[in-house]
């Protein structure tokens, strides 16, 4: 990938995501790693990490998570982390390379700080550089005004970018995401009865038809923790969320059984690893559905479970955003918008929160947001996500011209934040902006976070 | 035949006329040397068409010879230094080379590094000084705001307690909307009464006023607006009122008073460098002490220091170069055009606007497309109408009808009335074209200047004998060709007399248009005989009657077609026809005469 104006300098570019954390060079196209953000940890402490590392089942082997909603969770392993793949497959020449990591909008200034001297402390970078994820993926797609709109695994998080610099007032992130449709999977299979067994206990299956029970013969593992077996679980959440999952046209909750959704041909069949094949009808629609109206969905287990009602705020409280009703409606319109009124603003799902920070930003910078609408992030892989999008969006603001941007490439999609630190990091006008350790400690953290890293 | 040949056929060197350079011939080079990297069947399809680039013979080799006496060009890692640090990148060049050029060129991206300059905040104690100065402009803003709203409230409540006595229907008017307004208990009172009764009315008028509660102050405004409307007189008070309509409205808000510390004012002042005043971004970062301030507060503290900085309020202790002594009026001005309210006003109506429902938004389309249709048929209306207009300013009849009462002459009527519609037309389209543009108000046309007397003098109106003896005059005038003709012209001219050209039958073409290729003279058409098929019956009649001989058959032509001959012939022609014309014109007269004599002679009967 050759960028207009760049200057390679071997940057370091590293993602850390919920799902995956990806690290590389920059001015590459793609990750050179892409890797769980979860590791296996031995009894005596050491920690495995990696795809094939997390796939072994072992004795007294627990796995456990790094990163959760984009926020390094446990410091000690994500520094292991990070060191183990610097050391293996980048092979790092300290200090040449200077660093540009990732973080959300919502990262807290502690914790940035703590990354930023975590960093500087444990490694000797000559350069250190914080970008926001939204402002990454600005700069992948070129477009310095946007609203990025990221559906990751953990959160759905919507952000105006205005010249490449991310609005932190007017960012809304909800727990819609990924996780969530994995949790009402697990929460559905459980009910219908189906026994998720992970492939790694499979020797030999048969092909069965649900309800009938599985037959497989199982193959002779250790002994392994509770934690590995949910985490291998959570893989088979994932598949089905990839394959089965379809996001409707209309909204289910207006048109409750409408023969598209309900019908033989929208049923699909879903082979667990035992070889039991499961259809699912309605479901795989009212499940996708979940990430436009999270209640549409009703968990079983509402102790496993529990999503509180979110509305995105991150505690900032936009000054235009006085939404009154509109004049010409019908009072039968009227009634049910103002129900949604209320409900959107307990919970909010896509579609409102886009809307929401729509409604929110700035008058003057609205119609180029809308006009360039970044959809990124895994879970937008669901089909027809970006077309209901759409249709949700271009209903709820008629006055807007709503123009949405998502990369075909399903694999750049997923790594777009990625992509565009890479593009970031290559370019030459970006080299005044890494800061050294000698600046940081001179500046003053505080200085340094506010207006260097913004 | 060329004028080459015809020098030469009459023995005349062109010793005068410079000569061309030959044309060179292009060589057409026919070494066919042996093609090789081709096969020769294949070759030989080529045909005659050979590729304009030349199919090099070794071109197998040629590239790897190259490659071998090229030399890899080195790339070397060097490092460089930006803002302090240093970084590994690869540059093309030699190592030594390099080194030797290391430190003498900056950094390629370095002049990317551009900052914004912003005024430079002045110390705490000008500060607090530029904050007094805009709260004293600020309260006397508001006083002379005040001011002329007492002003003004005091000549319209004067104007009111006139206005009855003064003008009749205005009162009535006043009253009544007022009534309207406040839907007071004088219900029962008919508006006919009131004007049956004009010494209640200012009696009236007051009592209503007085019942008017505070809430109603409004619609009270709007009212005593209505009524200074229908006063002509009242301009001047209205203007003045309607200004205190709008200080009303700013004087909702309390008195503004700067409110931002020294310290919160760094704080902005820091955000605004950093993010180079990029203003939603700095609203954005904007948090100082959990203030919750508008984009437009900001915006509104920062240029209204600004302008006393740059006025050089605190020119004095800044040491600021950036602060050029002679303040940037241009800047000041723009400046001080910022106004909080007009833009937190602006912002609102454009989320109205963007609040509009699908319906709405529909609606609105439709009434514009049928306010265009309503302004289309406006403007048809009155294109009409002009049309119309000039329809009626149509020619005077002063002129001989006669001409126009034989078939040729409607026809040549017709015909120019067709070409005068067509450019009417045509003018009308492009006018409305330019009316278009401006549709705001459409302007009807120009009523075209029809039938005037400059047009009565046009060819289109003349009588054919008129233009007959017109270019009978004309070809009287001006028969011999102009002097500037060509090269070979004055050539012949120079060497031949007057007799021997006519000896030699030369003939100098000079106006008339030329047939290409070789006609015979016998062949040519005559000018004159493009006439009605009837009226050169007649005209075949009246040779044959003069006993001038013609060539027989459906030819028309002289029996010896000499150029003179030719000429002479269809003069005659039009003469005829010219003649014709006329007595056809009397005979119609005539009995124009006679019948409009036996009319009057029936009617002194």
């Amino acid at each position: 990938m050759t960028v207009y104006g760049g200057d390679e300098i071997n940057a370091l570019v590293l993602d850390p995501g919920s799902w995956y954390t990806r690290f590389g060079y920059a001015g590459d196209d793609f990750p050179k790693v892409i890797t769980p953000s979860y590791y296996a940890e031995k009894e005596d402490g050491t920690r495995l990490f990696g795809d094939e590392q997390l796939n072994v089942p072992r004795e007294n082997c627990e796995i456990k998570s790094i990163i959760t909603d984009s926020i390094v969770t446990d410091w000690d392993a994500a520094f292991a982390q990070f060191s183990h793949y610097f050391d293996t497959t980048l092979q790092i020449e300290q200090p040449d390379q200077p660093i540009l990591i990732t973080e959300p909008v919502w990262a807290s200034t502690e914790y940035r700080q703590k990354m930023i001297e975590q960093f500087y402390e444990q490694y000797n970078f000559p350069g250190l550089y914080l970008a926001k994820t939204p402002t990454c993926v600005s700069f992948q797609q070129g477009r310095p005004n946007c609203l990025v709109v990221d559906i990751g695994h953990d959160s759905v998080s919507v952000t105006p970018v205005v010249d490449g610099i991310s609005l932190l007032k007017h960012s809304v992130r909800t727990h819609y995401a990924g996780q969530f449709l994995n949790d009402e999977i697990a929460d559905y299979m459980a009910a219908k009865p189906v026994d998720a067994v992970p492939s790694f206990e499979v020797a030999s299956k048969e092909v069965t038809k649900w309800p009938e029970g599985p037959t497989f013969t199982k193959r002779k593992v250790p002994k392994f923790s509770a934690s590995f077996e949910a985490y291998h679980r959570a893989k088979i959440w994932h598949e089905f969320k990839e394959t089965a999952l379809e996001v409707p046209d209309k909204s289910l909750a207006q048109d409750k059984d409408d023969e598209e959704y309900t019908g033989e041909a929208a049923e699909r069949l879903f082979e667990m690893p035992t070889g039991q094949q499961v259809p699912v009808g309605y479901e795989r629609f009212q499940i996708a559905e979940s990430v436009f109206d999270p209640h549409i969905y009703k968990f079983q287990d509402t102790e496993k479970y529990n999503y509180p009602d979110e509305n995105g705020d991150l505690n900032i409280k936009g000054v235009y955003d006085d939404h009154r009703a509109t004049k010409r409606q019908r009072t039968a319109e009227k009634l049910s918008d103002a129900a949604a009124e209320s409900d959107g603003n307990t919970t909010r799902g896509l579609a409102k929160l886009i809307s929401h920070t729509l409604n929110s930003v700035d008058i003057d910078l609205r119609a180029s947001a809308a006009h360039n609408i970044i959809v990124t992030g895994g879970t937008s892989l669901v089909p027809h996500l970006t077309e209901r999008l759409y249709k949700e969006l271009s209903t709820a603001n008629p006055g807007l011209k709503m123009r949405l941007h998502a990369v075909g490439n399903s694999s750049e999609r997923v790594n777009q934040a990625w992509i565009g630190g890479s593009v970031l990091a290559s370019l030459g006008t970006f080299h005044q902006l890494w800061v050294s350790k000698q600046e940081y400690e001179e500046v003053g953290a505080d200085r340094i976070l506010t207006q260097r890293f913004r | 035949m060329s004028a080459n040949d015809v020098l030469d056929v009459l023995n005349i060197s062109r010793e005068e006329v410079s000569k061309q350079p030959q044309k060179k011939r292009v060589k057409t080079s026919n070494d066919a040397s042996k093609q090789t990297g081709m096969a020769r069947e294949l070759y030989s399809l080529l045909g005659p068409n050979t590729p304009p680039v030349n199919l090099n013979q070794n071109t197998k080799n040629m590239f790897s010879k190259d490659k071998l006496k090229m030399k890899v060009s080195p790339w070397t890692r060097m490092p460089f230094e930006v803002n302090g640090k240093t970084f590994h990148h690869w540059v093309k060049g030699s190592r030594e080379l390099l080194d030797q050029e290391q430190g003498t060129k900056p950094y390629f991206f370095d002049k990317f590094n551009i900052k914004l300059e912003t005024p430079a905040l002045c110390d705490k104690e000008t500060y607090e000084k530029i904050v007094e100065d805009i709260n004293k402009e600020l309260q006397a803003a508001k006083t002379k705001k005040d001011e002329v709203k007492q002003e003004a409230e005091d000549t319209s409540n004067s104007k009111k307690s006139v206005a009855p006595g003064n003008t009749k229907d205005d009162s009535s008017t006043t009253v009544s909307k007022a009534k309207e307004d406040t839907k007071s208990t004088d219900d029962t009172e008919s508006k006919d009464d009131k004007n049956s009764t004009d010494g209640d009315k200012p009696k009236e008028g007051d009592e209503e006023r007085s019942k008017k509660t505070d809430a109603e102050k409004e619609t009270d405004e709007k009212t005593r607006k209505d009524s200074d409307a229908t006063d002509s007189k009242s301009q001047d008070s209205k203007s003045r009122k309607r200004k205190a309509n709008e200080m009303e409205d700013a004087d909702d808000e309390p008195v503004a008073k700067v409110d931002f510390s020294y310290e919160e004012t760094e704080y902005l002042w820091d955000l605004c460098q950093v993010f180079e005043l990029k203003w939603p971004i700095v609203y954005d970062r904007y948090n100082y002490m959990d203030t919750n301030r508008s984009l437009e507060e900001l915006k509104e503290h920062f240029y209204r220091v600004c302008i006393k900085l740059l006025e050089g309020t605190g020119a004095s202790s800044t040491n600021d170069d950036f602060i050029s002594p002679a303040p940037n009026s241009a800047l000041v001005d723009s400046l001080k055009a910022f106004s909080r309210k007009r833009e937190t006003d602006r912002k609102v109506y454009l989320e109205n606007l963007l609040k509009r429902t699908p319906a709405e938004i529909a609606e609105e389309e439709s009434l514009v497309i049928e306010a265009r249709r309503f302004e289309m048929a406006a403007k048809k209306m009155l294109m009409e109408r002009s049309n119309l207009l000039a329809l009626l300013d149509s020619p005077s009849t002063t002129q001989s009808v006669q001409s126009y009462q034989s078939s040729q002459g409607l026809s040549t009527l017709y015909n120019n009335l067709m070409i005068y519609d067509k450019n009417q037309k045509r003018k009308s389209s492009s006018v409305s074209a330019s009316t278009t543009k401006s549709s705001q108000n459409p302007v009807p046309p120009a009523i075209p200047p029809v039938a005037s007397s400059s047009i009565r003098r046009d060819r289109a109106f003349q009588t054919h004998l008129q233009q007959y003896l017109a270019t009978f005059l004309k070809q009287g005038s001006a028969p011999v060709p102009t002097a500037q003709g060509n090269a070979i012209k004055q050539l012949l001219q120079k060497r031949l007399t007057q007799k021997e050209e006519d000896a030699y039958g030369l003939h100098y073409h000079s106006t008339e248009k030329m047939v290409q290729g070789v006609t015979l003279r016998s062949a040519q058409r005559l000018p004159a005989l493009q006439q009605k098929q009837s009226t050169l019956k007649s005209v075949q009649m009246l040779l044959q009657e003069l006993d001038i001989p013609t060539g027989g058959g459906t030819t028309w032509r002289p029996l010896m077609p000499t150029r003179k001959t030719m000429a002479k012939y269809d003069e005659v022609i039009r003469a005829a026809v010219t003649l014709i014309d006329v007595k056809k014109a009397r005979d119609k007269l005539e009995a124009e005469i006679r019948l409009v004599k036996s009319q009057r002679g029936n009617h002194l009967q």
